[in-house]
């Protein structure tokens, strides 16, 4: 018999060891379930829309779902909405999931957040929770959110979280309402011992209104967001480095890899590759969870380029965009088409990084970059 | 440790087997720090099956050794070698389920 019975590996090795094997198996390792597409806060640039009668998964439903992912050997589970704390059985369906032995993570916004929450997860720990603050002062937090009081809610839970020591990050979406407060909202978190990340894409709504649109940055700005961070820009520059070269996908509509290991489940129990993808889609509430998940890879694997010659297939700044083909096809209606918004920021990223010596055509570096020399925000 | 003993597993430690991976899961808050996980071999693994708060140690060894195909002697250094390691980072506990 073997006499290294158990061995201790870091837990990042871990999940990269088996994502690796999830691609070669097409096991569906990891999924989101969003819990509610219901939300108590109204954000302008939020792709669920107001808030629609719809019929959601039961507690037993959800809990037989978990049921026959676990035995599918899926590990990581998001509970996300909507805001997943409106479900009052929101406790019941995160233990359950605990006690099957996910590894759980939570989106939320905080503003739910009760003592007997966060002591459930204080006893039970999430493997993170991300919780969205919108704005440093209460003014444009609730300008964002459209909800008055609803700052104070969120910090509140934010503090009965830290207190009790779940693992817990901060993230914001810059749009036109809190570009001013990045720079604040940063501190906040750093005071606390938090990480924060933000973005600022904004996508259209599911519906496919157009409207939070309106509130993106202008590529100057979402570039300008990049320079004021010196992290941000090192990470630009080693994904632009490392793609420079690689073979080009012409195989698949939607290349990236995590449809062969990930899906999204919907509140309605639509399983799709991901959230922002509503079809292919199967009900994987009528069907065995692991024919629905085979059924959902191939026919999203099934789809190939109509337009192998589109520019974006063959950009050389596509390691700097944050382009998607189901973005596309939400802002677009074409899989294959570029959102404007989106390759204009890359555009200008390229042409702003090469300026300014953060990247180097043919991905190599110029000389080593002092942090120091990056330069400081300007965005606001 | 006593081969008439019995253990069983802790209840906020779970078992998964994960793209052909067994790992040990914990999910309550003293055993929470996901820094480091811990991956099973096969004989580990079956050891963790057949500590199920009945069995006895010496019950188990027996069945290893016929599964594995092993002396009793080795599979008993090996069953109290591996119970040792999972005692240390109190994953069972001495007593029935």
């Amino acid at each position: 018999m073997a006499h290294s019975f158990f061995s201790e590996t870091t837990y990042s090795d871990f999940s990269a060891s088996v994502h690796d094997k999830a691609v070669a198996q097409g096991l569906p390792v990891a999924a989101e379930i969003e819990l509610t597409r219901h939300c108590n806060l109204r954000c302008g640039h939020c792709y669920n829309g107001p808030p629609k009668k719809e019929r959601e998964m039961t507690t037993d439903q959800i809990r037989r779902l978990l049921d026959a992912m676990a035995e599918a050997g899926c590990l990581w589970v998001l509970l996300t909405g909507g805001e997943p704390l409106l479900r009052s059985d929101f406790p019941q369906i995160y233990l359950y999931a605990k006690k099957k032995g996910f590894i759980v993570s939570l989106f939320t916004n905080a503003t739910l957040v009760t003592p007997q929450i966060a002591d459930l997860l204080k006893e039970w720990p999430p493997f993170r929770v991300e919780v969205s603050l919108y704005g440093a002062s209460r003014k444009v937090y609730e300008k964002v959110t459209g909800v008055a009081g609803c700052h104070a809610k969120c910090l509140k839970g934010i503090e009965m979280l830290r207190e009790r020591n779940v693992s817990m990050e901060l993230k914001t979406l810059v749009t036109k309402d809190n570009k001013g407060e990045i720079a604040q909202i940063q501190r906040f978190a750093r005071e606390r011992g938090l990480h924060h990340r933000f973005d600022a894409y904004i996508n259209p709504r599911l519906d496919g209104s157009r409207e939070p649109c309106r509130l993106r940055l202008t590529p100057e700005e979402v570039v300008a967001l990049d320079l004021s961070s010196p992290a941000r820009c090192d990470t630009w520059r080693q994904i632009y480095k490392d793609a420079w070269g690689a073979k080009i996908d012409l195989d698949h509509v939607y290349a990236c890899t995590s449809n062969q290991w990930s899906f999204f489940v919907s509140a309605a129990g639509r399983m799709q590759a991901c959230l922002m993808l509503p079809q292919p889609s199967c009900d994987v509430l009528r069907r065995p969870f692991l024919a629905s998940w085979r059924e959902l890879v191939r026919a999203v694997q099934g789809l190939k380029p109509a337009n192998p010659g589109h520019k974006c297939y063959h950009c050389e700044m596509s390691a700097l965009c944050y382009h998607c083909p189901a973005w596309a096809a939400l802002e677009n209606g074409d899989p294959e088409s570029a959102v404007d918004f989106v390759c204009r920021s890359a555009h200008l990223r390229h042409h702003v990084f090469l300026e300014k010596g953060i990247i180097a055509k043919g991905g190599e570096r110029y000389a080593e970059q002092d942090q120091a020399n990056i330069p400081e925000a300007d965005v606001v | 440790m006593r081969l008439d003993a019995v253990y069983r597993r802790d209840p906020d430690i779970v078992f998964r087997k994960i793209s052909g991976e067994c790992i040990l899961v914990p999910i309550r808050r003293r055993v929470g720090d996901l820094d480091n996980i811990y991956t099973l071999n096969e004989t580990a693994a079956r050891i963790w099956e057949l500590i199920d708060g009945r069995r006895t140690l010496a019950e188990i060894r027996d069945a290893l050794a016929a599964e594995f195909a092993v002396p009793v002697q080795e599979a008993e250094r090996d069953l109290l070698e591996y119970l040792a390691a999972l005692r240390a980072c109190a994953a069972v506990k001495e007593g029935p389920a």
